[in-house]
């Protein structure tokens, strides 16, 4: 118990709130949980997990020699173990090719999920990839939220001609199917993983953008606005220290549980063939590697099944995380959806 | 009404102007020589990309660029596809009645599974059914349109031997390029009945069960949802109670009063609803080897080929603003309550 002064009668903590216990409460939002843990432990361990397959350009990087890097990677007490873990060089990125043919390799011990079309080492292209989801997943939601955040603002601030024009243009980009539009940018932009990311994030951003502002027109409705601006508050210090940070949560949450969309839009595009570069480890060009292994390769139907099975039910049961979790929060928000 | 279908309509060159403009925009990053690319229809061309670059003051401003484009559009010049080797309405002429024939194939059976799976999911609420339904509706959401539409090829054609890709079998488009068969509407299941040629139209069919059906696995789930939140509001309204109170069978009160009313909010999904249907068919028809108008946009957009991307997205523009204000219509016309005046 804490001293009742610091906690006013009636105040409960966010793990008491009603909202919470909703949330506690639905198995389908521990599913979620569990489901992304897992994956995230997959990114966070991954120069672990893969010490004994690093490509060579990383192991240079990280200044190991190969015989060392297993030990290396797997001791905390090493400082390579925290290098690797939290800041690895991009080298690592690159799916190690165990050898240049185009035939797939069924698993065996050394490579678990089996090798895909051009030599790629499956397991470590479904492990590292959980890094580049999660990291796709981020940076285009930080990304969305900035532009949506300048836009929502901006209209929701000032009004009138503004307003009116920069909700067309949110109209006009929200009319066309985002993986469309986000194909046509990513085309113009050229391969790699930013430029993708910057794509889809131009797609993405109009749905925010609207909500900041209806929230902001919401926010300044109410009379604490009206009475921080009789006492003379600046129209600066009324939007950054009273508007934004009373309008913006419910946009910041929303955005962040999106992150499975986001996720079906780069493997899509990446899948198409307008991802990061080749060899990088993304699980939808993992898929496309396995395009001409899929439907009944020399008469041998599932014979390959390994190199489109493991990336597909990756992207699936990760976007399926992030679509749980986002699914009970929305509830544990707003009750009457249920 | 007549005024807001007026208005509505004359919105639409705006919107198609403001994507153009973005579009044209952002190909201001790309240098004269990548822009030139799009313009080159063979090899011979290639050397000469300095003249091509003049001819069409690739090196000018955007202003410059993006009237001479205008012009062009304005007099019905959409331009030279590269990919196709045609000019662009020629392609579209021609692919477009693929997509609209998977389109159509897919677009039934996700509105009918959507509402009944709905319903069902309303009617047993919080029961086992409904708990079912609520993760297979979460699941098929999450599920990415070019993932569902592999493990379809891989397992069920692939592995069971089943239905089929493409659109028909080599040896019979061979067949009908030879022959008098006739194309009313270039949808193969449709022309091959009114040709009389039924097998023409059952193998066409076979070949659309799949990618229809990966469309419905990853659409419907969205319709469900809404059905379900929708008809669970109507079935607590009074006048389901009346109808219940007058002694009328379950059944018609559920199927008769509440379904009809709790269809209208449906109506509504029908536009989101149709940018998920194209965003999955581009993929779909990659996949199932179907020639149609997104396995051209794709293998532009792999290839920068501008002018082709350029008058793709013109042309899902102008499909989701006519789908939209056919929505805003058939909104009224279903619930007279609404007034647009």
């Amino acid at each position: 118990m804490s001293s009742p002064d610091r906690d006013a009668p009636g105040r409960e903590r966010w793990y008491e709130s009603k909202r919470f216990r909703r949330f506690r409460r639905n198995p389908l939002a521990w599913a979620g949980v569990v489901i992304l843990l897992f994956f995230a432990g997959l990114a966070v361990l991954a120069p672990a997990l893969t010490a004994d397959r690093l490509p060579r350009g990383c192991l240079r990087d990280l200044g190991l020699v190969r015989s060392e890097a297993r030990t290396a990677l797997r001791t905390p007490a090493n400082p390579a173990f925290w290098r690797a873990t939290f800041a690895p060089p991009a080298s690592c990125y690159k799916i190690p090719r165990v050898s240049y043919s185009p035939v797939p390799k069924p698993p065996r011990a050394k490579y678990p999920l089996g090798i895909a079309s051009g030599g790629y080492d499956i397991y470590y292209g479904i492990v590292w990839g959980a890094r580049t989801s999660f990291y796709i997943g981020v940076l285009v939601v930080g990304i969305v939220l900035v532009i949506a955040t300048v836009v929502g603002g901006l209209a929701g601030l000032f009004g009138g001609w503004l307003d009116n024009l920069l909700m067309r243009l949110v109209d006009v980009v929200y009319s066309i199917p985002g993986l469309v539009l986000a194909m046509v940018f990513a085309s113009i932009f050229g391969r790699g993983l930013i430029k993708t990311m910057i794509a889809i994030a131009l797609v993405a951003w109009p749905i925010y953008a609207r909500m900041l502002r209806g929230n902001i027109l919401q926010v300044k409705a109410q009379d604490y606005i009206s009475a921080a601006h009789a006492v003379g508050a600046g129209h600066l210090r009324l939007f950054f220290k009273h508007i934004l940070p009373n309008a913006i949560g419910p946009m910041i949450i929303l955005a962040s549980l999106d992150i499975g969309a986001i996720v079906i839009t780069a493997s899509t595009l990446a899948f198409l063939g307008l991802g990061a570069d080749v060899g990088y480890a993304d699980w939808g060009q993992m898929i496309s590697f396995a395009r001409s292994w899929i439907s009944n390769p020399g008469g041998e139907p599932l014979k390959y099944w390994f190199v489109w099975f493991w990336p597909s039910m990756a992207i699936a049961l990760f976007v399926l995380g992030w679509n749980l979790l986002g699914d009970a929060v929305r509830d544990a928000l707003d009750p009457r959806s249920r | 009404m007549l005024n807001f279908i007026v208005r509505r309509l004359l919105q639409i060159p705006v919107v198609l102007f403001v994507l153009s403009l973005i579009i044209m925009g952002l190909m201001q990053l790309l240098s004269p020589e990548q822009r030139a690319a799009a313009f080159v229809t063979s090899d011979k061309q290639i050397e000469n990309l300095d003249l091509i670059i003049e001819k069409y003051h690739l090196r000018e401003g955007f202003f410059v660029q993006y009237k001479l484009w205008a012009g062009e559009v304005i007099r019905g010049n959409l331009g030279f596809s590269r990919i196709s080797k045609e000019p662009v309405l020629t392609t579209i002429q021609k692919r477009f009645p693929a997509s609209m024939e998977l389109a159509l194939a897919a677009f039934v059976p996700i509105v009918l599974v959507g509402v009944w799976l709905g319903t069902q999911a309303a009617t047993h609420r919080d029961g086992l059914l409904d708990q079912v339904l609520r993760v297979v509706a979460i699941v098929g959401w999450s599920l990415p349109t070019f993932v569902v539409a592999i493990w379809l090829v891989a397992w069920v054609y692939g592995g069971l031997g089943w239905f089929g890709i493409g659109r028909l079998p080599g040896s019979l488009l061979i067949e009908l390029a030879g022959s008098d068969f006739r194309k009313y509407t270039g949808l193969f299941t449709v022309d091959g009945l009114l040709n009389g040629r039924l097998d023409i139209a059952l193998e066409a069919l076979k070949r659309l069960v799949l990618p229809a059906a990966a469309l419905v696995i990853v659409v419907s789930a969205g319709i469900m949802r809404v059905m379900r939140s929708s008809m669970l509001d109507e079935l607590g309204k009074d006048y389901v109670r009346t109808a219940r109170a007058k002694g009328l069978a379950e059944k018609t009160v559920v199927y008769k009063h509440a379904r009809r009313n709790a269809l209208i909010p449906v109506i509504t999904m029908a536009g989101p609803m149709l940018g998920r249907m194209i965003g999955g068919i581009v993929v779909i028809e990659l996949i199932f080897n179907f020639p149609g108008l997104g396995e051209w946009a794709a293998g532009a957009a792999l290839q920068l080929d501008v002018t082709t991307l350029l008058a793709f997205v013109m042309l899902i523009g102008l499909i989701m603003a006519v789908a939209n204000l056919l929505v805003d219509v058939a909104y009224v016309v279903v619930d007279p309550r609404i007034r647009y005046e």
